[in-house]
């Protein structure tokens, strides 16, 4: 058995830029994504500029301009990145390019990994194109470098993590607007999937609690126990990258007796909600510092996705070996 | 024994015994066996569903048999599919070619995927656009080709790496006669340096004139295996005679018991007959005074083979 080489995964991946390059399309895809995301962020700019009263707070403009610009970009490339490889093994199978490509020395492998690099690294000069803006958001105060690369790391694996899978389905389903449907399911369980499916199954995790007042009354409720479903949202894409963002020191004003916190940033909000979750009912508040900032939640959900991605390319590998048992439907038989 | 069988894989390319496979519920091939001696051209023949395309993927290690004993190359294309591929070049019925690509660069992308060596694939590209009467598209993309020509890159792709034993599905459809006669050059060329080819093929005349072997198959099982000697023997054909006369040519084959049909201006019809028979019947008709001036057989002896095969099915 012939054992996987660099060199065989980087022909291949060659291969399949050299076919989609020199289609052209590629050109205007690339300049419409340019064109969006600057009139995205110069909309978000006016709009946190006026809106948001960050007019006179030069400072700190750049941390909700960064924040509502990843989570932009993040729901974008979670769209395109299906695209990028939910038709590569079948549309080979269709076209007939496939079985002369696995009859070479080319092993399973390689082919599955030289063509989701291709589709990965598509999606990630995607992403290399936001940098400008998510530069203008740097320039404008409160965004440090390591939460740029923090966010861009998690970014572009989950990207790879949406192509692998793509691609795993494409290499277990014949037609290819099956498997680029069911790529898009994919995503659609991942980001609003986890959603419902905590909203519907933590209400009916309760228990009741009963607390003693200083006053000696003793009173029974029921308490719902998100500590313990609170990773059923951990795989959503949103909350691994806006967890694992460091945070952003938050705002803390004292009217009265109300103590106002705010960063005006939707990825710590987001981060400091999914933490939350992790913490018992009774958990007593001390102050919103780094030190109670709670347990992290991204690795899990990071691992999650990264494992899914794995799975993705030994099943694609697996699907891609032959001499196979079966033949996809629709190969003519005899 | 043992050195018996080191001689049979050192002599054949293909060796097939008793290979089942199904798909499903239907039956693809139910026990075939074949063979392909390294040097000789063999013809795979055979009606449509017959399982020609089964075996030829099976040979080309994309598909796995149910049972049975299968070497190519003298390997066992299960076991050991890179050492089978290796040696191996197989041209399918349908293919997809990649339009985008530059006819030199679809071949050499084709020599890496083999693994040659780097600085030897020029010079094989070049030698193989030459021998494929391409090399003035060399650097034209696929796409502008005409389906003669693909099919011709793709015989080329099918012998990039030098494969010594060559599996090809129907190559000849699709290619104008010139070009056919040129894939026959080009296989009987392969064989004389010593490949084992292996075709399937509907266009019986075709392959007449390019196997030197025949194996016909029907509904998965082998139906028979001859050389192209023993068909020419064997083989009953129809012939058709004309005579200057054909009052007493008519007269010669009824007194003789021929049931002659018809015929149009060309000749007497005469049923299928062995080339013994074929040959006593001629001398006595020379012999009783008709003057004989045509008596060839109709049709090829493979086509009269495949009828004889294929009528029992009816």
């Amino acid at each position: 058995m012939n054992t996987p080489t660099p060199y065989g995964i980087w022909l291949v991946t060659r291969q399949e830029f050299r076919i989609r390059l020199r289609t052209g399309r590629w050109r205007w895809l690339l300049g419409g994504w340019v064109a969006l995301l600057a009139i995205f962020t110069a909309l978000l700019d006016l709009s946190v500029q006026t809106g948001y009263g960050f007019a006179n707070d030069n400072a700190r403009r750049g941390v909700p301009l960064f924040g509502i610009l990843m989570l932009f970009v993040l729901g974008m490339v979670l769209v395109i990145s299906p695209a990028l490889t939910s038709q590569t093994i079948n549309g080979d199978r269709e076209r007939g390019t496939l079985a002369t490509l696995q009859v070479t020395k080319l092993t399973p492998l390689e082919i599955a990994l030289g063509k989701l690099l291709a589709g990965w690294g598509v999606g990630l000069v995607a992403l290399a194109l936001t940098l400008p803006f998510a530069g203008y958001a740097m320039a404008n105060g409160g965004i440090t470098i390591g939460r740029v690369a923090a966010v861009y790391g998690v970014v572009a694996i989950l990207i790879g993590v949406v192509c692998a899978v793509s691609q795993a389905l494409s290499a277990l389903l014949a037609r290819s607007i099956t498997s680029a449907l069911l790529s898009y399911l994919t995503v659609a369980a991942l980001t609003i999937g986890t959603l419902i499916s905590f909203a519907l199954i933590a209400p009916l995790i309760t228990e009741p609690h009963t607390q003693r007042d200083p006053d000696g009354y003793v009173y029974t409720y029921t308490v719902m126990r998100q500590d313990r479903v609170w990773w059923l949202l951990a795989p959503n894409p949103f909350v691994v990258v806006a967890d694992a963002a460091p945070q952003v020191p938050p705002q803390i004003t004292q009217r009265g007796d109300v103590v106002y916190v705010d960063d005006y940033d939707p990825l710590s909000m987001i981060g400091r909600g999914v933490r939350d979750l992790r913490r018992p009912p009774d958990y007593q508040y001390s102050s919103y510092t780094e030190q109670d900032r709670g347990e992290p939640v991204w690795p899990i959900g990071l691992a999650f996705n990264v494992l899914l991605g794995v799975g993705a390319v030994a099943v694609t590998a697996a699907r891609l070996r032959t001499p196979s048992r079966r033949l996809s439907r629709g190969v003519r038989i005899a | 024994m043992a050195s018996e069988n080191g001689q049979e894989s050192a002599e054949f390319g293909v060796v097939v015994h008793d290979v089942w496979r199904h798909f499903g519920s239907v039956p693809a091939l139910s026990g075939v066996s074949i063979s392909a001696p390294y040097g000789q051209v063999t013809a795979l023949v055979g009606p449509n569903g017959a399982g020609k395309t089964t075996l030829l993927l099976i040979l080309a290690s994309l598909l796995r048999p149910d049972r049975g004993e299968v070497r190519v190359a003298g390997a066992d294309p299960v076991a050991d599919p890179f050492g089978v591929r290796s040696q191996m070049g197989w041209m399918p019925d349908s293919f997809g070619v990649y339009d985008q690509l530059t006819v030199y660069e679809y071949l050499g992308f084709f020599a890496d995927a083999y693994r040659m060596k780097r600085a030897s694939v020029p010079s094989r590209v070049a030698e193989l656009l030459t021998l494929i009467h391409l090399s003035e598209f060399a650097y034209q993309p696929v796409h502008v080709l005409s389906r003669g020509q693909k099919q011709r890159l793709a015989l080329a792709r099918a012998l990039i790496h030098r494969p010594r034993v060559l599996l090809l599905d129907e190559p000849a459809s699709g290619l104008d006669p010139r070009s056919r006669v040129e894939l026959r050059d080009i296989l009987r060329g392969l064989a004389a340096e010593g490949a084992a080819v292996l075709v399937s093929s509907h266009i019986l005349t075709e392959l007449e004139e390019i196997a030197d072997r025949v194996v016909l198959v029907d509904r998965g099982r082998t139906a028979g295996e001859h050389t192209m000697n023993e068909l020419a023997a064997q083989a009953r054909t129809a012939y058709r005679v004309r005579a200057t006369d054909p009052a007493v040519l008519a007269s010669a084959l009824q007194s003789r018991g021929v049931q002659a049909t018809g015929g149009n201006g060309t000749g007497t019809e005469l049923p299928p007959m062995s080339e013994d028979e074929a040959a006593d019947l001629l001398a006595g008709l020379v012999g009783g005074g008709v003057r004989v001036v045509a008596f060839e057989p109709l049709g090829s002896n493979l086509e009269s083979v495949y009828m004889a095969m294929t009528e029992e099915r009816r």
